[in-house]
């Protein structure tokens, strides 16, 4: 077996050089007879035709040297409240129950709201914390641990208020769908790091799938090999990983030995190029049935890291998700993205009050992400890993009037023109505030950031100018930013 | 074809730069051809500054007016027949970056910079891209370079291709064998290996037309249907639920199902476009050629609570436009959205001016996607035909057609949506209108002519409550109040009679209270729509009511088969249409009638200002864009690649086409001599000696021509994500035949459906239906058929016009452990044991052959046969293990046998020989 797959490894080769030699020579033959190829190839070509085959996911070189090698991406589905958590409004609790002033409501769209609505005060306390100084709410009593880790956004506006289209919007780019995902273009960018690994991980919580489901994490229209692959905390962690029932190792071996040795013969039959490829695709088959579980699993992590997360194996769970991203990225998974679901706190019910439900979302996953991030920097991991916390969008500074009438429990409706992220590790500040809202917080008033802008920060910390890394499709060049997008210098270190 | 389009490819094709400047230099008396040698450099050196979306220095390169008018210079950059004082050239030649063009780039070689210096000189004349440029019929090549060595083939297609072979030196393949043959075929035409009869038939056939005939039987099959659906469900992204957030359930399966019977009885293409587009606008149109227009309502539904159903209304209409024109006329048109074309000469407006065909449609994001054609059930039809008669016998004709579309399609209800002025009412959820204590709500716009009479399906929680309808204001004295009762099971439909003297437009006001209702905030009736109609014919006898209230009955509860389907406005209610700025729909500016983009008006006035009409223009043999689009879908289909590359775009940045002549040939020929008969076309292309060819690779091949692009192989490519499924049913046996109806529930793993709100669950189905061909399995959007989407099948959101071939270790996963490929695998070892009396060296020829329908060579044998034995040493005498694997509660004698071999089965399913057409 071993002896196949290194052949098919060398002719693999052979031929992707001689792929590179015809790419890389602009003039002559190649550049003539490959024209439709070098269409979508811009500081590398992507897949485009089955022929040519090779591995995409081998790892190539970002544009310049980044700071951060793998990217953490925590979305709080739902939305929280920056309100109750990181953007201190004393203000706001002087005005609470008063009606709306006209002027925040006027010509504005809201998903529930309706009529006039009252000003709801912040549903906690906040006190300042670490050398930063930076305030944080009761919500987050360990968070303040690692607040001089962290950076946080408090003017992040976005244009989408209903869930779908501004999850879309966050990791695609676009409110609308068949566009790649932020991983996605991550991993054609820079390839794996690890060849029995996905490149890049989704792995969800909270009971359900995010509102957008499976295309924010979906390819669009680059090559299915760079879609999010979701490991799932129940039955395989990655579909038909595990042999049928009553097969053991050594049988798997020795049937994909087979498979690989007929399809040798078949190569020297029909020469195609692509069956080497599928012998490799075999053998990583193979190495995958063993890397994944290994590091999809928490079992055998020292009982402190379990006190520490609040982790408790075979449940699924926020914290053990996070544990699985650091182990996951401690292999070399380049994309790491975790959707925890939960956090539309409209007041309803007492699952979304902001102080009933909402508190009981925050003390986990407050626990978790901050063992998480304490964990990533004892291992000297936080350097290279840039973590991004968030939800698609905010909060209003109102309590939600469902159709007009007030909820029955405290809560608040979407809200699009600020909200709060944060980030850390992987060359962003620590300790530091970026952007500011009103006495309300209903609009920025400083430091505004886009979406696009943190996707373009993002981008940057791995070693890509956002305008730069595109796939041309459809007679255009594409891009995750569309056409918008700056990085946001004054938080990187 | 015009002469320089040969010699353009001549160019191509000999692909050595040296030479291209040798024959420029040669011919240079030539003048210079725009869309050869022109425009590709304007797309790649300038048009990205100069083009649709960025006029740096007020200079674009797009249109030809535009690039002759004065620059913000205050002069034309560009002056026809004076390259020597044309600011454009002068800019080329300069040493500074920052003054010389392209801007702070490369320059442009002293070639490029001849080329353009003579095309200015020669006038600056624009061309026609080629695939602008009306469909003629080109000469066939009479005489190949090899023509003196070989035996020409008859067929047009292989002149063609032999034509461009003899430029590198290369020669098609001889015919491959019989059996490659014919599982090439049968898996290209009808997705599956060839029904045993038809297999043996052609086998044992001295006939020299056996092959021809193979093609024929294969097509007149009914799993043809099925194979080319498909395709194109992917290009109608047809799924079974709505999408977006909640991703509820869509009845549309009937589409899929029209489709299989169109492909199956080789509806003419002209036709079959014009029914998807129009076909509700086809005189009195049959319930199939509604079903035909489900085509543009697979579009998504976003019923996420507190969107705006506007702006979903919006982006369906604007996925319709994109759709069109992308899987039809292989035009990327979504970035006219937003601007003009960056690299092809459509406008901004003209966009929208297209899209005015579609905006005036009746659906808009409701919850139930009205409007929905019945297609009635006995007991419904039953109900149905009776309250038609009695119209027929007693009413006018206006009244018949009126009740016909209303009870067939709800046509001319109002959706509550549309509601506004709502005091004290709300959109619940954006879905219906709620009426609270004193709650009121608006519609604007009420048609009363000839209409006094207003239905409303309605639901109402509360008893003792009074609907008030007010005209024009809510000042005036109501015109009618009606007493609203409870509703006890689901909605209700009540009928107001308005005063006759009513007529017009009017704006009408609902009012709703109920004695009951103690605080303001509490919930009174919800309303789903309401319809203006004209008195029920009648005759004064009690017969008259019983009729009535039946068609009340049909309306409410149509004891139907929904389906959405599309419809346009009545006149009274027609959409106007604006350019949205820089694609933004809430930016409404200049006003558009509809229109079909200047460069594609080809002298003929579309008289039909609606979608028919487009059809019409669609489907004219004038249209250079619908032939060769569907044709080169075709040639892709079967060669695994497009004589054009890029499927989705013929465009100036799409890829160029390989082999012009045979496209335009075979677009001719499709259109004019096949009479867009699909059957016609791939038989033509099948016959085809470059079909039936060969495909091993030499070295030579793989040296001269890395990527197959001249044909001198067959192509080896893998099985699309359909025929890997049906292929490995097929061969174990338990493929069903069953065709049509609702899309049905497979094996799957748990847990891939779980989007918030919803807790539909996947059922697995029974029976023959756990084996339908891969087009009925359920395709949830949000949750895809994961086997599927391993192989690159599409989840359905937005058309995809191209499935890109990846090759991956979740593939390898998916065929070895997905317990739909154990299953099968099992139940071929065991057919296969049984058929060959228990010999297991037999078995494995045997599973071999019908995975592959090719005997096994010795080798191959020898390896499996380890395979099998190394197996049974493993699995030893642990009868648990054994009954584990063969999910059997008890051991019998053979079973660990049957367990060996099923690992050698398995093992066989994985082959690259069985997943790829060879």
């Amino acid at each position: 077996m071993e002896k196949i797959v290194k052949e098919a490894r060398q002719k693999t080769l052979s031929f992707q050089t001689r792929r590179h030699f015809l790419q890389d020579c602009k003039t002559g033959m190649g550049m003539m007879a490959l024209g439709s190829i070098l269409d979508g190839c811009n500081f590398f070509a992507p897949q485009t035709d089955a022929e040519t085959s090779s591995n995409p996911l081998d790892v190539k070189a970002p544009q310049f040297q980044g700071k951060a090698k793998s990217v953490i991406f925590l979305h709080m589905a739902g939305a929280p409240s920056q309100l109750e958590l990181f953007d201190y409004k004393p203000e706001l609790t002087k005005l609470d129950g008063q009606d709306c002033p006209d002027s925040f409501i006027q010509g504005k769209k809201f998903a529930f709201i309706r009529g006039v609505p009252k000003l709801l005060g912040p549903q906690a306390n906040f006190k300042q914390h670490g050398q930063s100084g930076l305030w944080l709410s009761d919500n987050l009593p360990h968070f303040s641990q690692v607040i001089d880790d962290v950076t946080i956004l408090k003017a992040v506006n976005t244009d989408q208020f209903n869930h779908a289209p501004a999850q879309l919007l966050m990791h695609c780019g676009t409110p609308r769908l068949g566009r790649p995902s932020m991983g996605s273009w991550v991993t054609y960018g820079l390839g794996s790091e690890n060849s029995n690994l996905p490149g890049f991980v989704v792995l969800t919580s909270g009971g359900r799938n995010p509102d957008a489901g499976k295309s924010i994490w979906g390819s669009g229209f680059l090559p299915s090999v760079y879609q999010g692959v979701q490991c799932r905390s129940e039955g395989d962690p990655v579909l038909f990983l595990k042999d049928p029932n009553g097969f053991d190792r050594d049988m798997r071996k020795a049937s994909i030995e087979t498979i690989n040795k007929v399809n040798e013969l078949t190569y020297q039959q029909y020469q195609d190029p692509e069956i080497m490829s599928r012998i490799s695709q075999y053998e990583m088959a193979f190495k995958m049935q063993v890397a994944v579980p290994d590091v999809m699993t928490i079992a055998d992590e020292p009982a402190y890291i379990h006190e520490m997360y609040g982790t408790e194996p075979g449940q699924e769970s926020f914290a053990n998700n996070l544990l699985l991203a650091r182990k996951l990225v401690e292999k070399g998974v380049r994309f790491v993205q975790l959707f925890d679901w939960g956090w539309d706190s409209h007041g309803t019910d007492p699952g979304t009050a902001l102080d009933l439900g909402f508190i009981n979302k925050c003390y986990k996953m407050d626990k978790a992400i901050s063992a998480f991030l304490l964990d990533l920097k004892q291992r000297g991991l936080l350097e290279e890993t840039l973590v991004v916390w968030g939800g698609e969008f905010g909060r209003t500074p109102m309590q939600e009037n469902r159709d007009g009438k007030q909820n029955t429990f405290k809560g608040r409706d979407h809200h699009a023109d600020a909200f709060s992220m944060w980030m850390a590790g992987g060359g962003i500040k620590g300790g530091f505030s970026h952007g500011e809202t009103d006495p309300i917080g209903y609009n920025a008033i400083d430091g505004k950031v886009s979406v696009y802008d943190i996707q373009a920060t993002i981008l940057h910390q791995l070693g890509f100018d956002h305008e730069k890394l595109t796939y041309s499709f459809q007679g255009r060049s594409f891009r995750l930013t569309d056409v918008f997008g700056k990085k946001i210098d004054p938080i990187i270190a | 074809m015009p002469a320089h389009f040969h010699k353009k490819y001549l160019f191509t094709f000999s692909g050595i730069l040296v030479l291209g400047a040798a024959y420029l230099l040669f011919f240079s008396n030539t003048p210079v051809d725009y869309n050869t040698q022109v425009k590709p450099i304007l797309n790649q050196k300038c048009i990205s500054c100069h083009g649709g979306v960025k006029k740096k220095g007020g200079f674009s390169l797009l249109f030809r007016e535009e690039a002759l008018s004065p620059t913000e210079s205050g002069k034309p950059a560009i002056i026809p027949g004076d390259a020597a004082n044309s600011d454009m050239i002068r800019r080329l030649h300069l040493s500074d970056p920052e003054e010389r063009m392209p801007y702070k780039e490369e320059p442009l070689t002293d070639e490029e910079i001849s080329i353009l210096t003579r095309w200015v000189d020669e006038g600056a004349k624009f061309g026609t891209h080629w695939a602008y440029q009306t469909i003629t019929s080109p000469s066939i090549p009479s005489s190949g370079f090899f023509s003196f060595f070989q035996k020409q083939s008859p067929h047009p297609i292989d002149r063609f291709i032999d034509e461009k072979l003899g430029e590198v030196d290369l020669s098609r393949s001889p015919e491959a064998d019989k059996k490659t043959l014919l599982r090439r075929v049968s898996l290209d035409l009808i997705g599956i290996p060839a029904p045993d009869s038809i297999a043996q038939k052609y086998l044992n056939s001295k006939d020299p037309k056996a092959y021809e005939i193979l093609v024929e039987d294969l097509m007149s099959t009914p799993a043809y249907g099925e194979r080319w659906t498909a395709l194109w469900l992917d290009l109608a992204r047809f799924a079974d639920t709505k999408g977006y957030e909640r991703d509820y359930i869509r009845s549309i399966w009937r589409y899929r199902d029209w489709l299989i019977k169109a492909f199956n009885e080789d509806k003419p293409y002209d036709q079959f476009l014009v029914e998807q587009l129009a076909g509700d606008l086809l005189p009195d149109p049959s319930d199939e050629q509604f079903i035909a227009t489900a085509y543009h309502r697979n579009t998504m539904n976003n019923d996420e609570g507190g969107t705006d159903n506007e702006e979903f209304r919006t982006a369906a209409i604007i996925d319709r436009v994109n759709t069109t024109w992308e899987t039809l006329m292989g035009t990327s048109f979504a970035c006219v959205q937003c601007h003009s074309h960056p690299y092809d000469p459509i406008r901004h407006e003209e966009y929208y001016r297209f899209m005015a065909y579609f905006n005036n449609s009746r659906d808009e994001d409701t919850y139930d996607e009205y409007p929905l054609l019945r297609e009635f059930r006995p007991s419904g039809q039953l109900r149905y035909d009776s309250v038609m008669n009695w119209i027929k016998g007693k009413g006018t004709k206006e009244q018949l057609i009126f009740y016909r579309s209303l009870l067939k399609t709800g046509q001319q209800c109002v959706n509550s949506i549309t509601a506004d002025s709502m005091v004290n009412a709300a959109l619940e959820d954006t879905k219906f209108l709620r009426l609270r204590k004193m709650g009121s709500a608006r519609f604007k716009n009420v048609d009363f002519t000839g209409k006094p009479n207003m239905l409303i399906r309605f639901r109402n929680p509360i008893d003792k409550g009074l609907l008030n309808i007010y005209m024009d204001s809510m000042k005036n004295p109501a015109i009618q109040s009606v007493k609203m009762d409870k509703t006890k099971d689901g909605w209700n439909i009540v009928k107001l009679t308005l005063p006759k003297e009513i007529k017009g437009k009017h704006d009408i006001y609902l009012h709703y209270d109920s004695k009951l209702l103690k605080k303001p905030e509490e919930n009174g009736m919800v309303m789903d729509w309401f319809v203006m109609t004209p008195d029920f014919p009648t005759d004064g006898s009690p017969d008259s009511k019983i009729h009535e209230a039946l068609s009340l009955q049909v309306l409410n509860h149509p004891d139907a088969e929904l389906t959405p389907i599309m419809l346009d406005n009545p006149a009274y209610m027609k959409r106007k249409t604006h350019v949205f700025e820089r694609g933004n729909w809430l930016l409404k500016t200049k006003e558009v009638e509809p229109g079909i983009p200047a460069i594609f008006v080809n002298n003929k006035e579309i008289k039909q200002k609606n979608r028919y009409g487009l059809a019409m223009w669609m489907t004219d043999k004038k249209n250079p864009l619908t032939s060769r689009t569907m044709i080169n879908r075709l040639w892709e289909q079967l060669f695994g690649q497009g004589l054009v590359e890029t499927l989705e775009d013929l465009g100036s940045q799409g890829a160029l086409p390989t082999h012009p002549e045979l496209l335009d040939y075979l677009s001719y020929e499709f259109m004019h001599t096949d009479k867009w008969s699909i059957k016609k076309t791939l038989k033509r292309m099948v016959m085809s000696e470059t079909y039936r060819q060969s495909s091993v690779v030499t070295p030579d091949m793989r040296k001269k021509d890395p990527l197959n692009k001249y044909y001198a192989r067959a192509p080896r490519v893998r099985l699309t994500a359909e025929q890997v499924r049906d292929q490995a049913l097929a061969i174990c046996g338990v493929l069903s035949p069953k065709m049509f109806g609702p899309s049905v529930m497979p094996y799957q793993p748990d847990g891939i459906w779980s989007s918030p709100y919803d807790n539909r669950k996947w059922t697995m189905s029974q029976g023959e239906d756990q084996y339908r061909r891969a087009i009925y399995t359920y395709v949830k959007r949000t949750g895809p058929y994961p086997s599927m989407i391993n192989f690159d099948g599409s989840a359905r959101e937005v058309c995809l016009t191209r499935r890109i071939r990846t090759n991956t270790p979740l593939q390898a996963l998916t065929l070895l452990n997905d317990s739909t490929y154990w299953d099968v695998s099992v139940r071929l070892a065991k057919s296969c044991l049984a058929s060959e009396h228990q010999n297991f060296t037999k078995a494995i020829s045997k599973s071999y052959e019908k995975a592959t329908g090719k005997p096994i060579d010795p080798q191959k044998q020898n390896t499996f046969v380890a395979l099998y034995r190394n197996s049974l040493l493993k699995l030893g005498d642990d009868t648990s293990r054994i009954k584990t694997m063969l999910s059997d509660s008890v051991f019998r004698k053979g079973q660990k046998e049957l367990a060996a071999l099923s690992v050698v089965t398995n093992a066989i399913l994985n082959l690259d020989e069985v997943i790829t057409k060879n």
